[in-house]
């Protein structure tokens, strides 16, 4: 393996354990936004509940996001320094800006949304987790315009092989920006919808909290009905707006080598050295019909159209799209099965359909990964598309030095992944109980360390150092 | 003139996170020494509610100097690169494990990763200020040294002396947040570490004229300015050693530790900046021949430079929030 590829691996380990993390976390910080408000206005109980409980999945998913994007920002210069030095003046200044709307503005109410609850006021307590919220929206904003850029460079001249702004309402604005940004936001609210229902999903089956799990489930699941449908055509008008700027990406993902397939390749094993396909699925006319043209006449261009040298990996990309594709579809069905349900007053007694729901946890995590890997496999071997080449980007490091942190951060992630896993599961099997604020015992008769006091795990009676900021 | 400005920019980055993350980053060096479970649950919770903020400097300083300064940020990182990925590897530990303990006590396991990961990450932050006292080996613009290249035993002594100051102000920070043992503990501990941080720190000042990148104190403008820096530095040293081990409570015997500490690690931080200014890659490259182009340096210094003082006021708010000391109980007083 050569240092390219164990930096490009390192990158995509890096960056695709991050974004598992925003997939939740940004769409559970608006969430906590609206059950917070809906507790405000209405001064229900379950609605604090709600709050409470799925701020705990929420706050350790948060840290490991904040954690694991960290990384990414210093690959940039660590693995990908001639990158750095060139795409410096155009993508750092807008991961700059990410930086100071988006991370401080999260870091600085972040601690209020997690201990403030109880300490401050209620309307303290909801600007707090808006903000976060805010944060969270924005830096998806920033890093969805700078990735955009990379695909779609625009508003720039290249000096001495640097990369110039020129015109910054062009290089912020690029042509993909303006599609993939309300796709990707609509993604993580989706991909977060479908992590709440599932989970609430399971209390159901369970027979468990059942006012809390039907009040989640029905936010997340409505939500997802009222997106899944906007979602679709998002995805569609990214395709028909981006792809033609990169028809080496299109080529890829719909999976053909020679043109003239008016079909939709559904399964194929690729083979990139000799240009074939060894064996594929055909759906015939569909990939027509995806094009709009229900005559069947209109055929995919292959990926031979593309030089050999400027090819991006035809299974890579064309399996990263399948999984986003059929996820999505997946999706749609689940949040249209559950519209019936509850047109029909059924959505709490189909007990198969909460058991299958369950099933659907991750599916919107799973969509947003491919995704990505569509959008990143299918850009190579361009790191910014048509003007600079991965291979021509990578710091010039010694192999043993990459090995050394693809390892580390490989074993670091699997660990901290399990052991969020681990810490989602042992929440959900403590459950939404005690955070029902009519059940809480009084703080005063609490030890401090948190210890477990008859066998009832529970949480520090009041967070530690804080101050009632009502009060002032 | 916006390469002045920008400079400055990235020199209070790296400032405010010094400080910051340095008192944040010491209390979890702190717990390693401390036996009480209780002690260590309080150290570890003052610092959950605010090491997100202090992290996000080391974030912001990292885009500054890429942004402002690009050719720098694509060469000083890989000629950093082992000390920079151990950093990464134990801020990474070390966030995960703090809001692990923090959410699902009581968590002895995480508690510990906690405390290795915060010493690890600041003997890490130490060596790798201290590569940036050897040459970075450059053809054309791209980095092309080796693994250890930029190693030296100078390295290792800077190491310990950032472990050791940020112990101190570690120890500051829980003196001033804490009351009864802990206080005293940290009362004890804290003039210590601030003795062997001073201690080390000159013999940093003492032997870095001996590295590839040796101070310059060629005019007498930055001679002075140097050794203005470094008597402030003494007397907040000074400060600290003398009023950490005041017993009785007062606003001064829980605050001046920590201001005194403050204004040393600043002093000595814009000392270094001084004797060094204008070079940032060691030996030749300075802040002029690394400077990015001019429209993105308009755009940096409006964006960002004009977001700073909200930044800084989303910092006050996180710290006033949580103002107060916790008591015996880790009840708020």
């Amino acid at each position: 393996m050569s240092l390219l590829d164990l930096s490009r691996w390192q990158f995509a380990i890096t960056v695709m354990f991050h974004m598992t993390f925003p997939a939740i976390t940004v769409g559970l910080s608006i969430f906590l936004s609206v059950v917070y408000g809906l507790y405000w206005r209405t001064g229900r109980a379950v609605y604090l509940q709600m709050f409470r409980f799925w701020r705990r999945i929420f706050a350790v998913g948060f840290a490991i996001g904040v954690v694991a994007g960290a990384v990414i920002t210093f690959q940039m210069g660590l693995n990908w320094g001639v990158y750095g030095a060139k795409t410096g003046p155009i993508i750092g200044p807008i991961i700059g800006m990410e930086v100071v709307t988006a991370f401080f503005v999260e870091a600085g109410f972040i601690g209020v949304l997690l201990y403030g609850d109880g300490r401050v006021r209620r309307g303290t307590m909801f600007v707090s987790t808006v903000m976060v919220s805010v944060g969270t929206v924005l830096s998806s904003t920033w890093i969805i315009a700078a990735n955009s850029w990379m695909q779609t460079p625009a508003g720039f001249k290249v000096v001495h092989g640097q990369f110039e702004p020129t015109d910054w309402m062009r290089v912020i604005f690029n042509p993909s920006f303006i599609w993939r940004w309300p796709h990707m936001l609509a993604a993580v609210l989706i991909s977060a919808s479908f992590f709440v229902a599932g989970i609430s999903a399971w209390y159901l089956v369970k027979g468990r909290a059942k006012g809390f799990a039907r009040r989640s489930m029905s936010i997340a699941l409505g939500i997802a009905a009222l997106l899944m449908p906007v979602q679709l055509y998002l995805g569609d008008s990214v395709a028909g707006h981006e792809l033609p700027r990169q028809l080496s990406k299109l080529e890829a993902i719909e999976g053909n080598w020679d043109n003239g397939d008016t079909g939709f390749v559904l399964f194929s094993v690729s083979d990139q050295q000799a240009a074939r396909n060894i064996a594929e699925l055909d759906i015939p006319c569909l990939g027509s019909y995806i094009a709009k043209d229900l005559t069947c006449k209109t055929a995919m261009p292959g990926l031979k159209l593309t030089p050999a040298a400027e090819r991006p990996d035809m299974a890579a990309t064309f399996w990263g799209f399948r999984v986003m594709f059929l996820a999505a579809v997946l999706m749609f069905g689940t949040a249209f099965a559950a519209t019936v349900l509850r047109m029909r007053n059924r959505l709490w007694t189909a007990r198969r359909f909460h058991r299958f729901v369950l099933w659907t946890t991750p599916v919107g995590i799973l969509a947003i990964l491919g995704g990505w890997v569509t959008a990143e496999a299918g850009r190579q071997p361009w790191i910014v598309f048509g003007q600079l080449r991965t291979s021509a980007a990578v710091s010039r490091l010694a192999p043993g030095e990459v090995l050394f942190s693809v390892i580390g951060f490989s074993v670091l992630y699997l660990i901290m992944l399990v052991a969020y896993v681990v810490y989602i599961v042992r929440t959900m099997r403590i459950g939404p109980e005690r955070d029902d604020p009519g059940r809480q015992p009084p703080p005063g008769n609490l030890p401090d360390t948190g210890a477990a006091k008859d066998g009832v795990p529970r949480e520090l009676p009041v967070p530690l150092g804080s101050r009632k900021v009502a009060a002032r | 003139m916006t390469t002045t400005l920008w400079s400055a920019t990235v020199l209070v980055c790296l400032l405010m996170y010094v400080v910051l993350d340095g008192y944040d980053l010491g209390v979890g060096v702190a717990t390693l020494f401390e036996r009480d479970p209780a002690h260590r649950r309080h150290m570890l919770e003052s610092v959950a509610v605010g090491w997100d903020g202090n992290e996000t400097w080391l974030i912001l300083l990292g885009v500054a100097l890429w942004a402002g300064f690009p050719l720098a940020f694509g060469t000083l990182l890989p000629h950093a690169y082992l000390p920079m990925t151990v950093l990464l590897f134990s801020l990474i530990v070390r966030g995960v494990s703090v809001e692990m303990a923090s959410q699902a006590p009581p968590a002895p396991r995480w508690t510990a990763a906690f405390g290795v990961a915060s010493l690890l990450a600041s003997f890490a932050q130490g060596f790798t200020l201290g590569t940036l006292t050897s040459a970075v080996h450059l053809r054309g613009d791209v980095y092309t040294g080796s693994a250890f290249g930029a190693f030296s035993w100078f390295c290792v002594l800077s190491g310990l002396a950032v472990t050791a100051a940020y112990t101190a102000l570690g120890y500051a920070y829980t003196k001033h947040k804490s009351s009864g043992l802990l206080r005293e503990s940290a009362a004890r501990r804290g003039a210590i570490a601030t003795a062997v941080a001073g201690v080390l720190l000159v013999i940093v000042l003492v032997t870095v004229d001996t590295t590839a990148a040796p101070l310059n104190l060629d005019s007498p403008g930055r001679a002075f300015a140097f050794a203005v820096l470094l008597l402030f530095a003494a007397g907040g040293a000074a400060t600290s050693l003398v009023t950490f081990p005041w017993k009785r409570q007062s606003g001064a015997a829980d605050t001046l530790p920590l201001g005194g500490l403050v204004i040393a690690t600043v002093s000595v931080f814009l000392a270094l900046g001084v004797a060094r200014y204008p070079v940032l890659v060691p030996p030749g490259l300075t802040v002029d021949g690394a400077v990015g182009p001019h429209p993105t340096m308009v755009f940096i210094l409006v964006g960002i430079g004009l977001n700073m003082p909200l930044v800084l006021a989303y910092n006050v708010f996180a710290h006033r929030a949580f103002a107060g000391k916790l008591d015996a109980a880790g009840v708020h007083s």
